[in-house]
């Protein structure tokens, strides 16, 4: 049997359906994304605060990295909606199952970064008379993003293929997609190259679009997304370096005369 | 010549009279070690201070202690009118200030430079007015842009630390600890990271900071410029302040062991 015997013909037959599969993909991926960063950002502060609270994170992290994501969505589907006696949609099970996993992920992540910035910095921020607060936000934050960048995109292509397992609780992404495909059609080989070829595609976009945000990131700026947000800056400061070059002009005349 | 401009000039004081920092009894511990022994010393508004002696000999950690990157373990601080720290020995009914206060009054510079790289020159003066004074932006980033042109640098506003030489690292940072009108500036061995070539610079934007009047509290190993500058000449070892005195201390010292020191050093 040769690779022509088979019915390629299928996957463009049937590319709504695996495109729409890798739609909910990446909108369960995505929204577990920005839940993830916030609470992982949030252990890895507390992570690395004062022993006694630092050990919650430490547990939480520990336990949590541990979890199969599998395990995790048929806990929260058939589990944790029983205790707490609400029905989660599928949708819902997945995001919260996939936040819980990759927030101690994320916040392994953010803790490196975190550590990663100079303390002298820190040091200086203290010397200049700014808060704690103002130099996590205004010198720390910054730069331990910029690092961490990469890694978090990482993770968000390992949430997306993740979100595989929740077949198990009937989400409808790209493998519950080709399964059913595969149940009237009889052909899995073809119909699982077309799904991971969609996860690889997945994979490379979010890589490119993490490439562009990471270049804005980038000092001094040098991609064009990077000049393009700073432009307006550079012009603000040619304008006051302008301004402060002709005041101390004048001053000097002012004392010439 | 200079050095009488210097000495007439009366920078403008709106507190009494009395030193504008002073050390009592300054001890410091970092668990069982203690590195400090009771420091006493007094700052005079305008003065210029230099702290020298062997590595380990306590001279910067009395610089950090001045605004509270190291806390006192017993003793006190006062920096224009603000005290800090347990105080002496049965000491009672001083008003302690806040470590914000109290570094609101001082500036001070590192050897590491340690500007934020994420950051052009101008914002990296402009953001600890906007943060510790509440200045808004545009205002910062204006009077940001003086003290750039008063260390040279007004035409590397725009750049990042990456681009820029350390001596021109250290000129920016220079200007951030002088754009918050500090009362004291403190400069940690501000020349020792740098390239000998890229010393001179570093030092002339110091003079010129010296010349208007500021109190500089300085560690360093250039003992020419500590020649030059030093009102106040501090010879410490192992915690301690060994000997100090004014101008021409470094040829009239009486102790054995800062004449040795000098020795070694010259």
């Amino acid at each position: 049997m040769s690779l022509l015997d088979f019915d390629w013909g299928l996957i463009w037959e049937n590319r709504q359906a695996l495109i729409n599969g890798m739609w909910t993909a990446l909108s369960v991926s995505t929204v577990a994304l920005v839940i993830s960063t916030v609470v992982g950002l949030l252990l890895a502060v507390l992570r690395n605060g004062p022993k006694a609270v630092s050990w919650i994170a430490v547990v939480y992290i520990n336990v949590f990295r541990g979890v199969p994501a599998l395990v995790s969505v048929i806990w929260v589907y058939f589990g944790l909606s029983l205790v707490l006696g609400i029905s989660f949609s599928v949708f819902q099970a997945g995001v919260i199952a996939l936040s819980m996993l990759y927030s101690a992920f994320l916040a392994e992540i953010f803790r490196s970064a975190l550590t990663a910035v100079p303390h002298g910095h820190t040091e200086a921020g203290w010397a200049l008379g700014m808060r704690t607060s103002q130099i996590f936000f205004s010198v720390t934050l910054p730069q331990a993003i910029k690092i961490a960048l990469p890694n978090i995109g990482s993770m968000y292509i390992g949430m997306v293929k993740d979100t595989s397992t929740f077949t198990v609780i009937g989400l409808l992404e790209v493998v519950r997609v080709t399964q059913n495909l595969v149940a009237t059609t009889f052909q899995p080989f073809v119909l699982y190259t077309a799904a991971a070829i969609i996860y690889v595609i997945a994979a490379f976009a979010i890589d490119l679009i993490f490439r562009l945000v990471e270049g804005v990131y980038v000092r001094p700026p040098k991609a064009l997304l990077g000049r393009a947000i700073r432009a307006r800056q550079r012009r603000t400061i040619e304008k006051i370096v302008a301004s402060t070059k002709a005041n101390s002009l004048a001053t000097a005349q002012l004392f010439v005369k | 010549m200079s050095r009488e401009i210097e000495n007439m000039h009366t920078p403008q004081s709106t507190t009494p009279q009395g030193p504008i920092v002073q050390l009592r009894g300054l001890h410091k511990s970092f668990g069982q070690t203690e590195v400090l022994h009771g420091i006493d010393l007094d700052i005079q508004r305008g003065e210029h201070v230099v702290l020298f002696g062997p590595s380990g000999s306590g001279k910067s950690t009395v610089l950090r202690s001045i605004n509270l990157l190291e806390d006192p373990t017993k003793g006190s601080l006062k920096v224009d009118g603000v005290e800090y720290g347990p105080g002496l020995a049965g000491e009672t009914g001083v008003t302690r200030g806040t470590k914000l206060q109290l570094r609101r009054k001082v500036g001070m510079v590192f050897q590491q430079f340690n500007l934020f790289p994420h950051l052009c020159a101008l914002d990296n003066v402009a953001l600890p007015q906007r943060k510790a004074q509440g200045k808004s932006k545009s205002d910062a980033r204006e009077h940001a842009a003086e003290a750039l042109r008063k260390v040279g640098l007004l035409e590397r506003a725009g750049h990042y630390p990456s681009e820029l030489s350390g001596g021109q690292q250290q000129r920016v940072a220079i200007a951030r600890a002088l754009a918050l009108d500090p009362d004291v500036i403190l400069f940690d061995e501000p020349t020792s990271a740098l390239d000998p070539e890229l010393v001179g610079e570093v030092l002339k934007s110091m003079r010129e900071v010296a010349e208007t009047g500021m109190t500089i509290v300085v560690v360093t190993h250039e003992f020419g410029f500590a020649r030059e500058i030093g009102d106040l000449n501090v010879f410490m070892e192992d915690g301690r302040i060994v000997e100090s005195g004014p101008r021409g201390f470094y040829d009239n010292c009486t102790t054995d062991r800062a004449k040795e020191f000098l020795k070694a050093v010259k």
